[in-house]
């Protein structure tokens, strides 16, 4: 089949996004159906006519996207604008692109594709409806007390310590903080001092100079010199080694350091969010942590309730999870059956707000389709959890460590039996006898 | 060469840019007539008048009927805006030879008889003008030929 004119327009035809090309006076030439779709124009109506009178957008006059290809030699992807219906309705609308050339490389003509993105953009008001502060869903009181302090510390740059256990949502509250300070529009770096061995930390800290040390083959500035007017957020600051406690507890007092390997004193203003989820009191008992640096870091502390602590919390949040993963996986998934939501209300998570996000994306990406999320998509391992917890508030105990430990390695492996009896060293037929004894059904 | 940015901006009404770009472009290509015709424009929205009608009347010496025969909706043409703006907005009383002339520029892209009355009367200030007594001449000429074949017309209807 030969591909003339009347394929490739079939071809654009059958595309979902809307195509248009101009000439190099900015008059359409072509305009496909999904152009006809979301404009609510037809083809008749706009060949021949300038671009601006169809699309009457004011980026037109602005930043027009093909005169910015123009401009920069490069093509455009997922420019966001606007256009505005015959119907009076304006669409937001997500565009790519680009200028065609002649054989001269003089440039002839220009093809847009777009992309109606007003769901995307009523989803995203949603979820907006639904945050209550800076991205954070908490509708607890005591979540609330800590939205009120943070909007009364916006004009301080005093220290912060953030306390709460993994997965509470400590840096979400590091970065309200800094969004509502007025630091917010200077450099915000963040770094977890866990990850980094000592000799790493006080390079990544303080920065190095070339020969520091055996790896340090060019001189390299340190996240304290990149945050200086701004913020840096300390994670997991209590894992920090004794050492380099002493030397941040310096930057706190008198903001100077110095690089690794040099003698020249570096001075910086940095306002300092430091986190960490370990029991404090204990740390500073066990002389993990410096009692000085705490107090100069806990000027103003803030304590993040474990999701347990805030239950009235965990029902806006699996729908506030449910939104964002329709969002990611273009699947309408808004709903969660009773029972489900029964073992979700009843469950420890002992992994806050974070374990609560893993279990309803893998909840939400085993529903099909435009269906509720249903008792048996949730994690085996929730479900027995919570079954072991009833039983046992109702004198049946039952408590079985060997039960516990098949699901979560079946669940791990997604109930691959050969994968599951080769962790537990066990044969395969050994691992379906174990099954039965324990009355495990299959998923 | 890039006329296509010229005309983005030409139609965006950024007129001092669209120039910078047809300047560039009629070096390359001196016969572009299309892109001249928008530079008169864009020389009167930069105060350059003078230049604007020189230009214009390089034009009109071969091809009146391009800037005669403009239509402002589907040539995207901002003159009969720009002039009226500019007979509203300016004190009419004041009737610089600039400001006449500019009239007389940009009414020939709607209006033969304005244009011939706008440069008659910058003419009137400046009676030693030769460029516009040069462009009257064309125009003029012309208004009689249509102001002929009119009699013409009507006479063999009747």
């Amino acid at each position: 089949m030969p591909f003339n004119k009347h394929l490739k327009n079939d071809i654009l035809d059958s595309l979902g996004e809307g195509v248009f090309t101009v000439d190099k006076s900015f008059r359409i030439n072509f305009f496909n159906k999904s152009a006809e779709r979301i404009t609510g124009l037809k083809r008749e109506e706009v060949i021949g006519q300038f671009c601006k009178h169809v699309f009457n957008s004011k980026v037109c006059y602005s930043d027009c996207p093909i005169a910015i290809v123009l401009k920069s030699k490069k093509n455009l992807y997922d420019f966001e604008s606007e256009i505005h219906c015959p119907t009076g309705i304006t669409k937001p609308i997500k565009l790519s692109a680009a200028v065609l050339y002649n054989g001269n490389n003089e440039p002839l003509g220009g093809v847009i594709s777009f992309r109606d993105i007003s769901e995307f953009d009523k989803i995203k008001k949603r979820l907006a409806k639904n945050t209550q502060f800076h991205n954070i869903i908490g509708h607890d009181k005591q979540m609330q007390e800590i939205y009120t302090l943070i909007q009364d510390i916006a004009d301080s740059d005093a220290p912060v310590l953030i306390h709460g256990e993994s997965g509470t949502g400590k840096e979400m509250i590091a970065n309200a903080i800094q969004a509502t300070s007025s630091r917010k529009d200077k450099p915000f770096i963040k770094i977890n001092c866990s990850v980094f061995p000592e000799n790493l930390l006080a390079s990544e800290l303080f920065g190095h100079v070339k020969g520091a040390f055996t790896d340090a083959v060019k001189d390299r500035i340190g996240r304290f010199e990149l945050a200086d007017g701004g913020t840096i957020f300390l994670d997991e600051v209590a894992e920090m080694p004794l050492q380099m406690q002493l030397q941040l507890l310096r930057v706190i007092q008198e903001g100077t350091f110095e690089r690794v390997g040099e003698s020249i004193t570096r001075k910086v203003d940095v306002r300092i969010i430091a986190a960490t989820n370990r029991d404090i009191e204990a740390a500073l008992e066990s002389g993990e942590f410096r009692e000085d640096l705490y107090y100069r870091l806990s000027v103003i502390p803030i304590y993040v309730p474990p999701l347990r602590e805030r239950m009235c919390d965990i029902a806006p949040l699996t729908y506030h999870f449910l939104n964002k993963f329709s969002l990611m996986y273009k699947k309408d998934i808004t709903e969660i059956d009773d029972e489900a939501m029964d073992i979700i209300m009843n469950y420890e998570w002992r992994g806050n707000v974070r374990e609560l996000e893993n279990v309803i994306e893998y909840s939400f990406v085993r529903t099909p389709n435009g269906e509720k999320i249903t008792l048996n998509k949730l994690p085996l391992l929730i479900r027995e959890r919570v079954y072991n917890k009833k039983k046992q508030k109702n004198n049946f105990l039952f408590n079985d460590p060997e039960k516990e430990k098949l699901i979560r390695i079946l669940e791990k492996h997604h109930w691959n039996k050969s994968k599951a009896a080769k962790e537990l060293g066990i044969g395969r037929t050994t691992l379906w006898r174990k099954l039965k004894q324990h009355n495990i059904l299959e998923k | 060469m890039n006329e296509m940015l010229g005309n983005q901006y030409f139609m965006a009404r950024k007129y001092s840019e669209a120039l910078s770009v047809y300047e560039e472009c009629v070096q390359q290509d001196k016969s572009n007539n299309l892109i001249m015709k928008k530079m008169v424009i864009c020389y009167t929205q930069v105060g350059k008048i003078q230049k604007a009608a020189e230009l214009l009347y390089k034009i009109i010496q071969n091809n009146l009927d391009l800037i005669l025969f403009t239509d402002p909706l589907k040539e995207d043409c901002p003159c009969d805006e720009l002039a009226f703006n500019l007979e509203t907005k300016y004190d009419k009383t004041l009737k610089s030879f600039d400001y006449l002339l500019a009239l007389g520029v940009l009414w020939l892209y709607c209006d033969l008889n304005k244009s011939i009355e706008y440069f008659t009367e910058a003419l009137q200030l400046k009676p030693d003008n030769k460029l516009i007594n040069s462009i009257l001449v064309i125009l003029t000429k012309r208004k009689k030929q249509d102001s002929k074949q009119f009699d013409h017309h009507s006479s063999w209807q009747n």
